[in-house]
């Protein structure tokens, strides 16, 4: 039996003992967003090189174009990975196109002269972030102290195989990861609650046109059960007061500022999510703490900016207890 | 019945062996690794926080063992002291909270990560001053113990009772052992939930249909833990679920479910509990026309005259003459042998 086999019959295990509210089938998310390798972005054509074919999506002066910053269509080079959002109404067309968008969240783990070396968490690979003259100054306002042991989180573009940081995604916590304070137990329990989701990359910028895994809609979740995962999950108690899951789960989350729901299956571990404990300024920053991490598509689909990094949301989770 | 100015002689004395055993048990808790980041290792450089905490310990060591050993102009040198190190870490305290509001004192190493607040600055002054106090006393702290008598009793009573209400530490202890935290976010290891299982009647009746001991996969859905085994039964492959409630308290602690591995059907559920309320015999006999009442809204008609037009329709219900399914004529009533 496959990994994938046996997450989704967790899922539906979980609904035949202890009810169907408990593990809800996860729901298609409405808007079309594409992800692939720009082959061509010339004459008002993006040409996305997909899994098994190409994807067509016309442009014109209202479609944005994000590498890094605000850039035309020109700005887009074949070969960038692409993450488009499609024009409402099913048109084939791009609203907003995002190319080789990335994020760096982890610790620090080691610094030069204008690179750090950045551990995310759970087993997944370490990450080298350049932060370049232009946006030191935008980075170090919200992240003080670039020394190893510092939580770092930036969102910035592939090149070269490291993460170019162009704006930061959090405000850095004053002590390092290891002085985090002591969180009170929580003594209360609620099943909705509320806190900020943020997205990650389960492809690492790799071959997207070729990577099925790169395309799926799913979130890491903060709070995962150590027991029956067995990939490493450092994580520490988050500050929201979220229920255990494991991988399979299914959670309903919704976009506070946009108000789009979805049902979204768990795929992940969001350890660094867990280190964190911050507000979302991008829609009103109302509550604290990051309750998961979307991939990539399942972020955009939501009505999520990738440069923003964050949406406020609202998440559900049953587990049949009526 | 002891006079006032014996009762102050005896609190005094009593300060120093209590400042000593303090001073001790905070100077073991700074052993400890959790002790690195709090109190004044906030304030220092990264690199210098173990040695700060280190030093920290061993000053309250001496000074311990200064205040239960020497008597005379040297005691008199260790109490200053000790009353020196109180003051300065009610300054100290004020600047890690200044710096760092969420730090914990340190006082008693990695006991004491709450937020430094109003608490641990009055007890270190407090202690400070209780220090000040035992200046020109005559014997050590050891000589002290040795010779006590029942006002030293009661005046260690009242002020460890006082310390204990400014202690954040033992109200921390005690939050956390009081209330628990919601089963959903509680870890809880593998281990107890296997115990909780097979004490579980639910495991001993599907026990036999299992394959292995040991669970093929384990996940977890916030209140409960579940357990998958590979099982076979009359032939067939399936699945036994089993959901195990993490603090095993509410409705049932085990529930089981056996699927059929093939088609995807439950062949069997146990432990689930109803939650619909189910008839029990009343207290009371309802007046008749409160039950006249009652019997016709649970009567439902329309349900009713389905399920006769089904039986009517039954083959086996068809054969000739008037008898219903179960000997009733189809208006309901009893029929007799003579017809």
């Amino acid at each position: 039996m496959s990994v994938t086999d046996d997450r989704r019959d967790r899922r539906r295990f979980t609904s035949t003992v202890l009810g169907p509210r408990s593990a809800p089938e996860p729901t298609p998310l409405g808007h079309g967003v594409v992800r692939g390798v720009v082959v061509d972005a010339s004459s008002g054509v993006l040409c996305l090189a997909v899994p098994g074919g190409e994807e067509r999506l016309a442009y014109d002066h209202t479609t944005s174009f994000w590498r890094g910053g605000e850039v035309g269509p020109g700005g887009l080079r074949t070969g960038d990975d692409a993450v488009v959002l499609g024009a409402p109404g099913g048109r084939p067309a791009a609203e907003r196109v995002w190319a080789q968008a990335a994020r760096a969240t982890g610790v620090i783990v080691d610094r030069g002269t204008d690179t750090l070396e950045i551990d995310p968490g759970h087993g997944r690979p370490r990450l080298t972030v350049v932060i370049p003259r232009r946006s030191s100054g935008r980075i170090s306002v919200r992240h003080p102290r670039l020394e190893p042991g510092y939580v770092f989180d930036a969102v910035g573009v592939w090149s070269e195989g490291a993460v170019w940081a162009s704006r930061p995604a959090t405000a850095q916590p004053p002590h390092p990861l290891a002085a985090t304070p002591h969180r009170p137990p929580a003594h209360r329990y609620a099943s909705t609650l509320r806190g900020t989701a943020t997205w990650y990359d389960p492809a690492w910028g790799r071959s997207p046109h070729l990577d099925p895994g790169a395309r799926v809609d799913g979130v890491a979740y903060p709070a995962l059960d150590p027991v029956g995962h067995d990939a490493a999950c450092d994580r520490r108690a988050p500050c929201v007061p979220l229920p255990l899951l494991s991988v399979g789960a299914a959670v309903s989350l919704r976009n506070d500022c946009t108000r789009e729901a979805a049902v979204l299956p768990v795929l992940d571990c969001a350890a660094a999510d867990s280190w964190l404990c911050d507000l979302c300024p991008a829609c009103g920053g109302r509550g604290a703490g990051r309750i998961a991490s979307l991939t990539m598509n399942g972020f955009v689909a939501l009505g999520g900016r990738l440069e923003d990094g964050c949406f406020d949301a609202t998440v559900t989770v049953h587990d049949g207890e009526g | 019945m002891p006079m006032l100015p014996e009762i102050v002689e005896a609190a005094r004395e009593v300060q120093l062996p209590l400042l000593a055993v303090l001073l001790l048990l905070g100077a073991a808790a700074k052993t400890t690794r959790r002790a690195a980041d709090t109190g004044l290792a906030v304030l220092v450089p990264e690199r210098l926080r173990r040695t700060s905490t280190v030093g920290t310990g061993l000053l309250e060591a001496a000074l311990a063992v200064g205040l239960l050993t020497v008597a005379g102009l040297p005691g008199e040198v260790v109490r200053t002291l000790t009353a020196v190190v109180f003051a300065v870490s009610v300054v100290v305290l004020v600047l890690v909270r200044r710096r760092d509001p969420e730090a914990g004192c340190g006082c008693f190493g990695g006991l004491s990560r709450i937020p430094v607040g109003w608490r641990a600055l009055t007890r270190a002054g407090l202690l400070s001053a209780a220090a000040l106090t035992t200046l020109g006393l005559e014997p050590a702290g050891w000589q002290v113990v040795a010779s006590a008598a029942p006002p030293h009793a009661g005046v260690l009573g009242a002020q460890l009772l006082l310390l204990a209400l400014l202690s954040p530490e033992l109200r921390d202890v005690a939050a956390r052992s009081l209330r628990r935290e919601p089963c959903e976010l509680r870890d809880v290891s593998l281990r107890h939930t296997m115990r909780v299982l097979r004490r579980s009647e639910v495991w001993r009746t599907n026990m036999p249909a299992a394959t292995g001991s040991e669970p093929d996969d384990v996940w977890r859905q916030g209140c409960w833990r579940l357990l998958r085994y590979d099982a076979t039964r009359h032939g067939r492959r399936m699945d036994v679920v089993y959901a195990v409630r993490v603090d095993g308290r509410r409705d049932t602690a085990v529930r089981a479910v056996l699927i059929d591995r093939g088609s995807g059907a439950v062949v069997a559920s146990f432990g689930a509990v109803a939650r619909t309320a189910l008839p029990s015999p009343p207290r009371r006999l309802p007046r008749p026309r409160q039950a006249a009442r009652q019997e016709a809204g649970r009567y439902d008609a329309a349900r009713a005259a389905r399920t006769l037009r089904t039986a009517r329709a039954h083959p086996a219900g068809s054969s000739p003459g008037v008898h219903g399914l179960d000997g009733r004529d189809p208006d309901g009533r009893e029929s007799t042998p003579a017809g």
